[in-house]
């Protein structure tokens, strides 16, 4: 870690996104002293308005790159961090700004007439994840983030972790929680290709998964279509649903 | 082997001395299907459930298992106590004791017991019962439709009366203190081999006979069947969740929130998952689908042949209905069914 204090130096940064990962991470409460303690928090909006450090040792990035402006700041980031965290499915996948990504100049003019106003964002560019623009260490994936995940995340990037993040879809860890599957009830669900790693929360809560931990670098698209098509759900109905949080690897899809 | 009979009325009676020493973990609905989960009454049970999406696995190897906690300032292991609750584990099936038994050949290795593992056996006891076959079991062709030990009572359901095959003196005390018990006659022991013939009857005929599955295996390795497998192949490690004898695993140090104390953990594994076999250095032994898909059914029909003479797989047809990819044991049965007829 660079710096002459011990203590690594932390920096937060919300781009275009809700700013829910980042007031998430206050949900762990109880242990929210604890975490914080292991850092020396340089610069957070949502908590001061001091301005950014010269120096700083991490840097944990919310939300989507959507304008050429964010492009400088993560890149100014990645100059200064010796980690960077990104956290939710914004930053690591586009999000819910990527779902404009196809269309995007047809959905800026019809929003702002011909001319984008500098308030909607200096430089708007086509939505895309923070990896599009700079090399990413961590990723802290899901909209919201499970705070502990961060927490575990935060304490790899601080002092190395044997826990590895597995690629595996979530059909594996939903059936630890015995619920039955939606594909039998003519129900569409993105657990198929989406990457494992949250517990398949929203199945276990009744809701199907709708790709908030984005599309495993394993998945296999071809055969969830393929299972979409008879279950009676439609492939096509999978496209869609995998554009909410999966616009980039969506449109490589047929390729 | 002792065999007692009982009236199924007294069936509650035994589930209630059970329960005041015991948890007693039983097949319940739920949802459209069944699971194993623990009961606070005897009504709750299902005698005839057809089976469960996960196995009895979870009591014995659980998903997530803390091995020791460790405090990281004083770079020490601490003090800690593995909990365990007593249990019953109340309906199993043949092929699901069968694949406790098959556990018990890795975890009770006489050179390298799992103490984790065998202290979870010790303080569970198994109570099985008898089943129908359901559409995807196949039990049968795997020499796992009866079990012989492993368990500390199993139920045949003779109607209205059970025959009782007792395997341990622990369960025989509390049957006896519990249950009016009398002698099986010519008459009992007669259903119980006229209902053991009607189940045998009962297997689907869809799923091949196929001799001689070690050495098929051997001699397909190469097939592109299972190029054909890896396509479809999710990775999605459902088939190992819901196996009954899939016990790979990892382990993990997790850190508490403050970042000075920690649990080392035992988390449950799959061969099926990509970065099983990568290893340090970033070689992957098993890169593809295909690959990984044809070391599970290796391990399941071959591999573990080879050191423990029987099959891994039970046949309990858990992961012909988990697998959205229709990649199941059937399939390579049916594969070789295909490979022996173009012989023919």
């Amino acid at each position: 870690m660079s710096g002459t204090d011990e203590t690594p130096k932390v920096v937060f940064v919300g781009l275009a996104s809700c700013f829910g990962c980042q007031i998430n991470i206050t949900n762990v409460e109880k242990h929210l002293m604890d975490v914080l303690g292991q850092v020396d928090m340089r610069y957070w909006q949502l908590t001061s308005s001091d301005p950014m450090p010269d120096s700083f040792d991490v840097a944990v990035i919310e939300g989507a790159v959507t304008t050429e402006e964010a492009k400088r700041t993560v890149r100014a980031l990645r100059e200064g961090a010796d980690a960077v965290i990104t956290i939710g499915a914004c930053a690591a996948t586009s999000g819910i700004p990527g779902m404009s990504t196809e269309d995007h100049a047809a959905d800026l003019a019809a929003v702002y007439g011909e001319q984008v106003p500098d308030a909607a964002g200096a430089g708007a560019i086509a939505p895309c994840a923070v990896k599009d623009v700079i090399e990413v260490d961590f990723e802290v994936p899901c909209c919201p983030i499970d705070p502990y995940d961060f927490v575990e995340v935060l304490q790899h990037a601080l002092y190395g972790s044997n826990i590895y993040r597995r690629s595996s879809t979530l059909c594996g860890e939903c059936k630890n929680n015995e619920r039955g599957c939606f594909y039998g009830r003519e129900t569409l669900c993105l657990g198929l290709v989406t990457r494992s790693g949250c517990g398949a929360r929203c199945p276990n809560l009744g809701r199907p998964c709708n790709g908030c931990a984005g599309l495993s670098p394993d998945a296999n698209v071809p055969q969830a279509r393929r299972v979409a098509e008879r279950a009676g759900v439609g492939a096509e109905a999978l496209g869609r649903a995998l554009r909410m949080f999966n616009q980039r690897p969506c449109a490589d899809e047929e390729a | 082997m002792l065999y007692r009979v009982m009236d199924a009325s007294e069936l509650p009676r035994l589930i209630d001395a059970f329960m005041e020493k015991y948890e007693v973990v039983a097949p319940v609905k739920s949802g459209r299907s069944f699971a194993f989960e623990p009961v606070s009454s005897f009504d709750e049970i299902v005698l005839d459930y057809p089976t469960t999406l996960t196995s009895l696995k979870k009591y014995i190897l659980p998903p997530r298992e803390t091995l020791f906690e460790f405090n990281v300032e004083d770079a020490d292991v601490t003090d800690y106590t593995l909990r365990i609750r007593p249990r019953v584990l109340f309906g199993a099936h043949a092929c699901d004791i069968n694949a406790l038994n098959n556990l018990d050949l890795v975890f009770e290795d006489a050179r390298y017991p799992d103490p984790y593992y065998e202290a979870h056996r010790a303080a569970t006891m198994v109570v099985g019962i008898n089943c129908s076959p359901a559409g995807s079991c196949f039990c049968h062709l795997l020499d796992a439709d009866e079990v012989r030990s492993g368990y500390d009572l199993f139920l045949q359901d003779l109607g209205g009366r059970y025959l009782v095959s007792i395997g341990s003196v622990e369960a025989a005390n509390i049957l006896e203190a519990a249950c009016d018990l009398r002698e099986a006659t010519d008459e009992d022991r007669r259903e119980f081999r006229r209902l053991t013939r009607e189940r045998q009857e009962a297997f689907s005929n869809d799923i091949p006979d196929i001799q001689e599955i070690p050495m098929l295996m051997d001699a397909f390795h190469k097939d592109a069947f299972w190029a054909e497998l890896g396509e479809r192949c999710l990775s999605c490690t459902a088939c190992s969740a819901v196996c009954p004898t899939c016990y790979c695993f990892d382990i993990a140090d997790v850190l508490d929130p403050d970042g000075k104390t920690g649990r080392r953990e035992r988390i449950l594994d799959a061969c099926t998952s990509p970065q099983f076999a990568l290893v340090t250095g970033g070689h992957n032994f098993r890169e593809t689908a295909r690959d990984r898909v044809r070391h599970r059914m290796y391990h399941k029909l071959n591999g573990f042949n080879s050191k423990h003479g029987r099959y891994l797989c039970v046949g309990c047809g858990r992961c012909v209905r988990a697998c959205k990819a229709d990649i199941s044991p059937i399939e390579v049965l049916r594969f070789f069914e295909r490979k022996g007829a173009e012989d023919a």
